[in-house]
């Protein structure tokens, strides 16, 4: 299958199709995953061989759905750009929706750009509640979408991937796609601002697979879009809990909802804080302040004089602050060390609370400095050449 | 199911599809009929097959795409009608036609064909599927066809045949039974007709044939009654025959008798002879007469024509009768060995038979002659009255005037007649 840039598609495609096909590669998402746009393939021509091109007027689209990729045969005719397309359903033999439920099929309008993303939407709806139809076949799994039905919380944001049956064995699988609503908005915007790709949407998909209809094998996966991830620490700060034996969804989904919206209100927070603290610091040292992150408030380098022994402190604060305590690193102006840095000591431990306030912490580094800078200068006299 | 396309509608389909520059559709036309084949073997019962056969005639094409349903499918039964007119009743399928696509109907066909079979009143519409594939250079290009018949559940797919269309020289020529539709056809028959049709509608060719077939056959039955009869008349001419060669032998058997006796009775005067010493004599004698009438061990066997069964049946019996008493003309003759039990050797038989004179007869040989003409029994009974004062002597004397096991040729034909 060849991976076919957006562009060269649509230079392939005739001309009067173009629209509609520009408006599916680049604007197109539909269902959850909207990370992964539309991909079309294999471009084909209806019209005869000698025809000069650009003629071609039939593809395949790629569209990702609960976690599988859909395959859909788009049929056009060139010669008849004004008539609607046709559709093969790839694998999926016996989907037939029913057309009175396609309203842009219906009144399909050649003119509107928009018609053909729009028309997939709506099959993808009917898809949709083709596979609802499909979990009839075990009772246990659509008790599970039943349930979650009536949440309007995760109803109205499910896909249902309900799985071939393993002829040999007759099992039944069946894949839930879930859009946890957790509201990602206060999350900083320097945290996300770090990826290369544009980010999109922002958003958190719960994807459990059960691979048997006793639901016996159930295996949660959490899926966050890029920026989100980042923002969070990476994926291995989220771990989200196995999917109890017996349990079912509708009590595990909110279960790691509320896990993933601790952990952006902990990041939210934090920043928050970290700001609160440097602010403090801010007013405590005054003149002291070298420099410090304006931005994501991570960090701040102060130069001290006690006893006109002057002394670099650079404090770290770390993501899950205030719960984890900043780092702070001493370091002599004078001395250096046998590799030719700076001599410098750190100092992870040290009267701390995270409860205390930015100013109170801010008074209490202070009395702390006062308290360390002794053993820190006769450290440097003796470890550390001038 | 079997389906079959004529191959000029096959290659009428391709073209329309081939030269048409988007996606092209049609109606197939045709019949569908049940082969029942009941096959009878020794072990099982009788079993029926029933095989429907779809055979596809003609093809309707469409002039345009979307030419008898809307955007959404739906079948809009007027313009099919205006379509189809007076065609409706022999749809049997219909056909799309899609370059570079999968073989594998499509939502819209799926849609209008479940619509198609309510309203044509077909429960197995049929839909041919034709595929045009070609390579990106162009060079090398392929028309992929497959019928379905989306009805069912399963097997879908089914085989099209094209008769004809392959090595004939390996296949037989196959006429199809597709009903001749043409207009012009019809109207030139009709004109011309009457110089080869009656007006029954048989080709007049077929009467003239018959008639000279029928009359051949006369002929022959003719001929039949002909020869049937000329071969009657010559078994009895070689029935005459035969009695008169075995006259013949007889004769010549009583004068070599006559003067045996004569120079015996001139022996005996001198020699006293031995009755054991008779027997080799006997044979001396007979072989004496073998020589001495050449033409009179010849029996019936040896002359080209085979005895008659009545000759044969007349000297069975009568070897018969000379063992035991005169019995009837019905005896069937029994083949019998040579040396069985049930009938003496004919050694010793032929030396009793030997010692009755010869031409004296059985009244057994009447009966049996009597089947002969009567003019030969009449010979028969002369010669019996010249040599009446000769003792009896039946008519398997006459038997041994055929050459059979007494024959010191080692003949092996007596074997044959005993």
């Amino acid at each position: 299958m060849n991976n076919m840039s957006p562009e060269v598609a649509l230079h392939r495609i005739s001309p009067e199709l173009r629209p509609l096909l520009c408006s599916v590669v680049r604007n197109g998402r539909v269902g959850l995953d909207s990370t992964n746009c539309l991909r079309v393939t294999d471009l084909k021509t209806g019209c005869t061989s000698l025809t000069p091109g650009p003629c071609c007027d039939r593809f395949k689209l790629h569209i990702p759905y609960a976690g599988e990729t859909l395959k859909w045969d788009i049929i056009f005719n060139a010669r008849y750009p004004e008539l609607p397309p046709d559709f093969i359903f790839g694998e999926d033999a016996e989907f037939l929706p029913e057309p009175s439920e396609l309203p842009h099929l219906v009144q399909w309008d050649a003119g509107d750009p928009e018609c053909l993303l729009q028309l997939v939407k709506e099959l993808i709806q009917q898809y949709h509640q083709y596979q609802c139809q499909r979990l009839r076949e075990s009772s246990r799994l659509l008790f599970e979408y039943d349930s979650l039905l009536e949440d309007p919380n995760y109803g109205r944001n499910m896909e249902i991937y309900a799985g071939r049956k393993n002829s040999w064995t007759g099992e039944f699988s069946a894949r839930f796609l879930l859009k946890l609503p957790v509201d990602f908005s206060n999350i900083p915007v320097y945290l996300l601002k770090d990826t290369a790709l544009d980010p999109g949407e922002d958003v958190a998909l719960l994807s459990v697979s059960f691979e048997d209809a006793e639901a016996t094998q159930v295996f949660p996966k959490l899926y966050l879009s890029p920026s989100i991830e980042h923002a969070l620490g990476g994926s291995s700060a989220l771990h989200i809990p196995a999917f109890p034996s017996g349990g079912c969804l509708i009590d595990y989904v909110p279960q790691v909802c509320q896990l993933l919206t601790n952990k952006v209100q902990y990041v939210i927070q934090g920043y928050h804080k970290r700001r609160e603290y440097i602010a403090a610091f801010l007013s405590h040292f005054g003149m002291g302040v070298v420099e410090y992150d304006a931005e994501g408030f991570t960090k701040l380098t102060l130069l001290l004089m006690w006893k006109d022994f002057c002394f670099l402190v650079h404090v770290d604060l770390p993501l899950y602050f205030p719960r984890d305590q900043p780092t702070l690193t001493f370091q002599s102006v004078y001395h250096f060390t046998n590799s030719g840095q700076l001599y410098s000591q750190v100092q992870k431990s040290y009267p701390y609370s995270p409860r205390w306030d930015g100013n109170e912490m801010a008074k209490r580094a202070k009395a702390y400095f006062k308290s360390f800078i002794p053993q820190f200068q006769e450290g440097a006299f003796a470890n550390g050449k001038l | 199911m079997a389906a079959s396309i004529s191959g000029y509608t096959f290659s009428s389909v391709c073209f329309h599809s081939a030269n048409s520059n988007s996606d092209h559709e049609g109606f197939l036309l045709g019949e569908v009929r049940q082969e029942e084949t009941v096959s009878i073997s020794d072990t099982q019962i009788s079993t029926a097959e029933l095989l429907q056969v779809v055979e596809i005639h003609n093809h309707d094409p469409c002039a345009q795409l979307f030419s008898f349903y809307d955007y959404a499918g739906k079948v809009n039964e007027d313009n099919l009608n205006r379509i189809l007119k007076d065609r409706r009743k022999s749809v049997i399928g219909w056909y799309r036609f899609r370059r570079n696509t999968q073989q594998q109907m499509s939502f819209r066909e799926q849609i209008i064909h479940k619509q198609l079979t309510q309203l044509l009143g077909v429960p197995d519409l049929v839909f041919l599927l034709f595929s045009f594939i070609s390579t990106a250079n162009s060079s090398t290009h392929a028309l992929e066809y497959v019928l379905f018949r989306p009805n069912r559940r399963y097997n879908q797919r089914i085989t099209l045949t094209i008769p004809n269309l392959g090595n004939t020289s390996q296949q037989e020529y196959k006429v199809s039974s597709v009903p001749n539709t043409s207009l012009n056809y019809a109207k030139v028959i009709k004109e011309h007709g009457a110089e080869f049709f009656d007006k029954d509608g048989v080709m007049k060719d077929i009467r003239t044939i018959f008639q000279v077939y029928s009359a051949l056959q006369d002929k022959v039955q003719a001929v039949c009654g002909e020869v049937e009869q000329s071969e009657r008349v010559k078994e009895k001419i070689q029935e005459d025959v035969n009695k008169l060669k075995q006259q013949i032998a007889l004769r010549k058997r009583k004068t070599a008798e006559e003067e045996r006796r004569l120079r015996e009775a001139q022996n005996a005067e001198s020699h006293p002879t031995s009755e054991e010493n008779s027997e080799p004599s006997e044979t001396s004698l007979l072989s004496r007469v073998a020589f001495h009438a050449p033409s009179a061990p010849e029996r019936p066997g040896t002359s080209p024509n085979p005895p008659s069964y009545s000759d044969l049946l007349s000297q069975e019996d009568s070897l018969l009768s000379s063992s035991s008493s005169p019995t009837s003309a019905a005896l069937l003759p029994r083949p019998q060995a040579v040396g069985s039990p049930g009938h003496p050797t004919p050694g010793p038989l032929g030396m009793g038979l030997d010692r009755q004179a010869a031409g004296q007869e059985d009244d057994d040989d009447d009966d049996d002659d009597d089947d002969d003409d009567d003019e030969d029994s009449s010979e028969y009974e002369n010669l019996v009255s010249e040599a009446a004062h000769l003792p009896m002597v039946s008519a398997s004397v006459l038997a041994q005037g055929r050459p059979a096991a007494l024959s010191p040729d080692g003949d092996a034909r007596g074997s044959q007649t005993s």
